[in-house]
């Protein structure tokens, strides 16, 4: 296209009546001229003229033609058409207001359930090239390929022999830091990490510098990194901050640097100190470390597993007695971090659009009911001149116009549905997840809403193209209602088949998390208060001073009134803590370390299987005539005791913890307790044994109470006692034992309640798709009906025809629906607990309940049909 | 005009005969009827309904141009004259013509 060209079109787009003044002009002397020559020919003036016309043709018609050859055509119309189309939808607000809310809710669920999985999925992890970011796990092949974490000394040995990573680190989970930061004591979450974590992140620190290898050493590690926050918060954000000395759980240390805005690792964590460690004290055997990785460029994660392998296989020949049964498992960060959200989030995606596609289905539905109404409108305007193309594009531009104002209102939409949905999630966000709005989002929502205006706008658009133009002008617009209707009839069906589809996913969703919430957990959740301490090593250093502490503490909470009991355990039962160790038994084999079964190993004080309703079945509880001095006693729960001693009493019996070879002492088991589930509500893999903290008198302890009323009341009370005795401790996670195990289901929770709430938004637009048609049937087949009554139908037949006609493609969507139902439910097999995908009662009450439903829906038109009087409907036209 | 002539004017043909009609001076769309019917012995006639789409067409494509200014009747017409793009167009689709007519006029003699 030359300058000349843009000129004339630009020309023609901006002075268009110009433009059309001259084309006006073009044709009327050519008319003229035809006058001229006709009248030369003889005939009258009136005579002429009308000859000349009707040769011509259509005027209108050619001059429509000449715009459009002149190409400017395209512009000038859409800009015709969409204020055309404009000025339609304001006229029929109703019908406006009625799609652009179903389509904002449609697109709004779209975009809240497409923002939640792109902050977990999609969105790049807040570090530099995060995607080349790997985790490398150890894995106990016989616990299922679970994860037992890593080793200090085989890290050693990856990080020496592999040639796959660029730079691999390790660091412990997230930990709890006393600090005194402005006066009162708070807990800092913090980690320890061997040097060389940084640099594999690629994050630098703002102020200062990382950890050095010579920092990485016991006695040497005196050093610690603040997180942005923690700096802002607790030093005002001072530069001068580098190199002062702070106490962290009550060890002195020398701040070296200060990480950047916004950093954290892993999870939460905002300090961290050396690991500083050696393969003395943490020997093979000593697993649950975490190491992160960064591959070298060009290497795949699958090439990175074939190597490790290796490596791992070498490490095992030399090591053989250590690290048998163990496997190595390299995945992407990504993977690691979102891979319990993966299969639920893409489900969820499938229902929602599902939800959408109803909703675009019910749209079409209006728009073929109102494109019947406007059958003389288009009729007209093809008459006009308008091309069957130009007809089409006129209803879609207005059903675009209709998506975009849904898509603009969805979207505000989402972002308060998203905040809700968030609200779900029980604690501080990972640090990873960002539900900020991004390109992605915004890409979405644009997508999806112009799809959405396609989906709905081209069925109707090509029905009516397809109008004959005779007939219609003709016959008043009735002559097409027959193929129409059969086109509605099919949306229906589609609607109900999907509705049917969301239901009996719902269904089952539900009765999962109904099942998986009635789960008897092993101890009585109600009026149970907990809460947790973590008493600094440096401060505490005797072991006697922690025993003591704990001792206190439970006296003066047992004496609170409203108390009935109180004891404290070192690892919550669903609390997200879990101690394993493995198990030897006296009079079996001695196992490798790779065989050897793992345990549960829990420390209580006396008095905890009361406090939390575990049932004593057998022997005694730990008291306090139960010294660190006295004999090494254990408790365990029915499993363990059926397990191995399924004829015979197990009181007396001998077990020992930790690696086999190890030789630590034995334990007389005492007691035998009811099973309770530690790590998962859903299943419970290792059996349980208990020990009592004046034998193992870890710092960090879990109090519980129970309480005769509501167990909030005494939060504040639990504080002071706490306080009194260590005014610069602080408490941590407190939380009701019902609090603790709904956050521990809180997925299902929320899967379950969105499915509910999707499926019953799908099942509303499909009750009013099945009304809508079926009172349009009623309203376009007045005459016939008066005639049925005429000759002799009674208001039962009528009713029972129009009934019957909607139920007829209830049914067929029904069918259509199980159908589906059987060959997608199977999908959501891994969100199911306890519940068949095709669990035959869901399948059938959902059926039952969807028809029954739609018999309602076609309940009302059908009594208006019966009640036609055939008189007035005879006369109707 | 019967409909196996309105097929002769296929969009291509017409063009031509505008094209080849405007070579030998400016014409006002009812002159360029005019002239195809008498020049074809009244065999060949176009409707304005396709005439005026055509010229509009050309023009778009910058083959023609257009001056308004008075016919011999004294009013003012819209007259069109070729471009020189619009004479190198008629040069090769009348060279394009002249090889598929004695084409098909071969087949029709010999086959």
């Amino acid at each position: 296209m030359n300058l000349k060209d843009l000129l004339r079109r630009w020309r023609a787009l901006t002075r268009k009546d110009e433009m059309d003044h001259e084309l006006d002009e073009e044709m009327r002397f050519h008319l003229e001229r035809e006058i001229d020559q006709n009248i030369r020919n003889g005939m009258s003036p009136e005579d002429a003229r009308y000859a000349a016309l009707r040769s011509f043709g259509g005027v209108d018609q050619s001059k429509e033609e000449c715009r459009s050859a002149r190409g400017v055509g395209l512009v000038d119309n859409i800009v015709r058409d969409v204020s055309y189309s404009g000025r339609v939808l304001f006229k029929s607000y109703a019908f406006t207001i009625v799609v652009v809310l179903t389509l904002a809710l449609g697109i709004g669920a779209n975009t809240a359930i497409f923002s939640f999985a792109n902050g977990i999925l999609l969105r790049p992890l807040p570090y530099p090239e995060s995607d080349r970011l790997a985790v490398v796990e150890e894995i106990a092949l016989k616990e299922d390929g679970n994860s037992i974490g890593v080793s200090y000394p085989n890290f050693l040995d990856w990080r020496e022999q592999n040639k796959v990573f660029e730079g691999i680190a390790c660091h412990f989970g997230t930990g709890r830091f006393a600090m005194t930061a402005g006066g009162s004591p708070s807990e800092i979450r913090g980690t320890r990490v061997t040097h060389g974590l940084f640099e594999v992140l690629r994050v630098s620190p703002i102020l200062g510098r990382t950890f050095t290898v010579e920092e990485d050493r016991p006695e040497e590690d005196a050093v610690i990194i603040l997180g942005y926050n923690l700096w802002q918060r607790s030093f005002g954000g001072n530069p001068n901050v580098i190199g002062q000395k702070i106490t962290v759980s009550s060890r002195p240390r020398t701040i070296i640097g200060v990480m950047p805005r916004g950093f954290r690792f892993p999870e939460v964590s905002e300090l961290w100190v050396p690991l500083a460690v050696t393969s003395k004290i943490y020997t093979r055997n000593d697993h649950g470390l975490e190491a992160i990785a960064r591959l070298k460029d060009g290497v795949t994660i699958e090439q990175a597993q074939a190597e490790m392998t290796n490596v791992a296989a070498r490490i095992q020949e030399q090591n053989p007695v250590t690290n048998e049964g163990l496997a190595l498992k390299v995945t992407s960060l990504r993977e690691n971090l979102s891979g319990s959200y993966h299969d639920a989030l893409l489900i969820l995606l499938g229902v929602v659009g599902c939800v959408l596609l109803v909703a675009c289905v019910n749209v079409a539905n209006l728009m073929l009911a109102r494109a019947t109404a406007r059958q003389k409108e288009f009729a007209l305007r093809a008459a006009l001149g308008a091309g069957r193309w130009r007809i089409m594009r006129q209803l879609l531009i207005e059903s675009l116009l209709l998506s975009i104002a849904g898509g603009v209102l969805g979207f505000v939409l989402s972002i308060w549905a998203l905040r809700l949905l968030l609200t779900a999630i029980p604690g501080d966000l990972p640090f990873w997840m960002n539900f900020n709005l991004d390109w992605r989002v915004l890409g979405f929502t644009l997508a999806i809403t112009l799809l959405t205006g396609l989906i709905f706008g081209a069925v109707p658009a090509l029905q009516t193209s397809r109008v004959d133009l005779n007939d219609t002008l003709k016959e008043g617009g009735r002559g097409n209602s027959g193929v129409r209707s059969r086109a509605r009839s099919l949306l229906v069906v589609s609607e109900i088949a999907m509705s049917l589809v969301l239901l009996v996913g719902a269904g089952l969703m539900i009765q999962s998390f109904l099942r998986l919430r009635s789960v008897n957990i092993g101890l009585d959740t109600k009026n149970v208060l907990t809460a947790t301490t973590n008493l600094p090593r440096a401060k505490y250093t005797q072991d006697d001073q922690r025993t003591s502490f704990y001792k206190q503490l439970m006296e003066r909470v047992r004496s609170l009134p409203g108390v009935e009991a109180a004891s404290a355990t070192g690892t919550l039962p669903l609390g997200g803590n879990n101690w394993g160790r493995g198990l030897t038994v006296e009079g079996y084999p001695v196992l490798s370390v790779g065989q050897v079964p793992t345990v549960q190993h829990t420390v209580v004080t006396p008095g905890y299987f009361r406090t939390m309703g575990i049932t004593l079945l057998a022997g005694r509880d730990f008291n306090d005539a139960d010294t660190k001095d006295s004999q090494n006693i254990t408790i365990i729960d029915e499993r363990l005791a059926r397990q191995y001693w399924p004829n015979e009493s197990p009181l007396g019996k001998r077990v020992r913890f930790g690696p086999p070879e190890d030789n630590e002492p034995w334990h007389t088991i005492v007691g035998v307790v009811s099973a309770v589930r530690h790590q998962r509500v859903q299943e419970e893999t290792r059996p349980s044994v208990y020990l009592p903290h004046q034998k193992i008198p870890v710092g960090g302890m879990t109090l519980v109470a129970r309480t005769s009323v509501n167990p909030h009341d005494f939060m504040g009370a639990v504080r002071r006692e706490v306080a009194q005795l260590d005014s610069d401790l602080p408490v941590s996670e407190v939380a009701t034992m019902e609090e603790v195990v709904a956050e521990a289901i809180w997925q299902p929770r929320l899967y379950a309640m969105l499915f509910a709430v999707f499926a019953g938004g799908a099942l509303l637009l499909a009750l009013i798709g099945i009304y809508g048609v079926m009172a349009f049937l009623v309203q376009t087949r007045t005459h016939e009906i008066g005639v049925r009554m005429a000759l002799g139908a009674t208001a039962r037949d009528v009713f029972k025809l129009i009934v019957g006609r909607g139920m007829k493609l209830t049914v067929v969507g029904v069918i259509i629906g199980v159908g589906g139902a059987i060959a997608l439910t199977r999908l959501m097999h891994s969100l199911l607990f306890n519940t068949s995908a095709t669990d035959p009662f869901t399948f059938i009450l959902i059926s039952l309940l969807l028809s029954l439903a739609a018999f309602f829906a076609c309940y009302i038109p059908a009594r208006r049909a019966a009640k036609v009087d055939p008189l007035v409907a005879l006369r109707y036209e | 005009m019967t409909k196996q002539q309105g097929d002769l004017y296929k969009q291509g043909t017409l063009e031509l005969l505008i094209l080849r009609l405007l070579s030998s001076g400016n014409l006002n769309g009812w002159d360029i009827m005019q002239r195809i019917q008498l020049i074809s012995g009244e065999v060949l006639s176009v409707t304005p309904g396709a005439l005026y789409p055509a010229l509009h067409r050309l023009e778009a494509r910058g083959l023609i141009s257009a001056v308004w200014r008075p016919s011999d009747n004294n009013r003012k017409a819209k007259f069109y004259e070729l471009t020189t793009r619009g004479r190198k167009q008629l040069d090769t689709q009348r060279k394009q013509w002249e090889q598929f007519s004695a084409a098909v006029a071969l087949i029709l003699r010999d086959a």
